[in-house]
């Protein structure tokens, strides 16, 4: 639970934040050229940091939430599709808790 | 990843409220699938604590899916700004790179019509835009409305997540392993689509992992990105 003042500066700044990173690709294009280096290196960050986030959270959660990660990365490796991978594992974190009673 | 990024001769571009309209038909079938992202959202962002107008009201102005579902993890007090704005800015730095594969046929619009293309910036209207925009067409309306029709499906999607009493107990559904699952789901697509990103993200993986017990909220994140980013720099797929 966050007061209001913190959810509109928290607002605040996701709004600043991307709407800067959708309109900085145009605007730097027009002053020089991004060399390849520089695309590898947001490449590599965007993917780093969705990867940090997950390890982050598995580090802090339990068996649960790890099942459901292992059977959303299966999923996707077997169907390529991120909205089943999604759904299969939120299913798998849904019957965790019978399935262990078992 | 070859992407076209030399600007070469700027073409004379558009923006028609006619390739707006096609652009909404276009993208209207993926956009159905935004729809359950929204409603994951809308439960996961309510849980967190968020009042059901605050978690629709991010998704009108920030529309972003990973961006945003990452966000609720430092929407605790205190709100930690400088970790949420550098996790966010990671998490959308693949907006510059798009932007500036787009910024041949966007920035000879006037200002105005430049500020509410790139406003509806996401992947989904880039893919299917720039392969158009490649073969000659100088229109940027599909992308516009390709990009309307997503923020329309995220919008409404969140609104129904986050308002809809239907949902009853969000812990029976699994809500709180949506977040996760997602983010695991794109690094897998990821690294299928791009090679050379699986010692750099290998290495974010062990370094968050690592060091979260040490650092401040977020910190192990940035760390970590970092990391991954400038492995990535150093590993050549040729």
């Amino acid at each position: 639970m966050i007061s209001e003042l913190s959810y509109g500066l928290a607002l605040g700044v996701m709004i600043v934040v991307v709407l800067g990173t959708r309109i900085a690709g145009a605007v730097f294009m027009s002053w020089f050229t991004p060399s390849p280096g520089i695309e590898r290196f947001l490449e590599g960050l965007a993917a780093s940091v969705i990867a940090a986030l997950v390890a982050s959270f598995l580090v802090t959660n339990d068996v649960k939430l790890t099942a459901a990660v292992v059977c959303a990365i299966l999923t996707m490796l077997a169907t390529r599709n991120v909205v089943w991978a999604m759904l299969i594992g939120m299913l798998a974190a849904a019957l965790h808790p019978h399935l262990v009673q078992l | 990843m070859a992407r076209q990024l030399q600007p070469g001769p700027s073409p004379t571009s558009v923006l028609t409220a006619r390739g707006v309209a096609r652009g909404l038909r276009q993208l209207l079938p993926i956009s159905l699938f935004v729809v359950p992202f929204g409603l994951a959202f809308g439960i996961a962002a309510t849980e967190q604590g968020l009042g059901a107008l605050q978690a629709t009201v991010m998704s009108v102005l920030v529309f972003t899916a990973v961006a945003q579902f990452a966000a609720l993890e430092f929407l605790t007090e205190p709100v930690a700004y400088v970790s949420l704005g550098l996790v966010v800015l990671a998490l959308s730095a693949r907006n510059i790179i798009l932007g500036a594969t787009l910024a041949r046929w966007i920035n000879p619009l006037p200002p105005g019509k430049r500020l509410l293309t790139l406003a509806f910036l996401t992947d989904a209207n880039f893919s299917v835009a720039h392969s158009d925009l490649q073969r000659g067409e100088t229109d940027l309306g599909p992308f516009l409305g390709g990009g309307i029709a997503l923020w329309t499906a995220w919008v409404a999607g969140t609104a129904l997540g986050a308002y809809g009493d239907l949902i009853g107990n969000a812990e029976a559904f699994g809500v709180s392993a949506a977040m996760p699952c997602f983010f695991a789901a794109t690094v897998v697509g990821t690294l299928r689509s791009t090679s050379g990103l699986m010692v750099p993200v290998a290495c974010a993986i062990a370094v968050s992992a690592l060091t979260y017990p040490v650092l401040p909220t977020g910190w192990n994140i940035i760390l970590a990105a970092l990391v991954g980013g400038a492995l990535s720099l150093l590993t050549n797929d040729k």
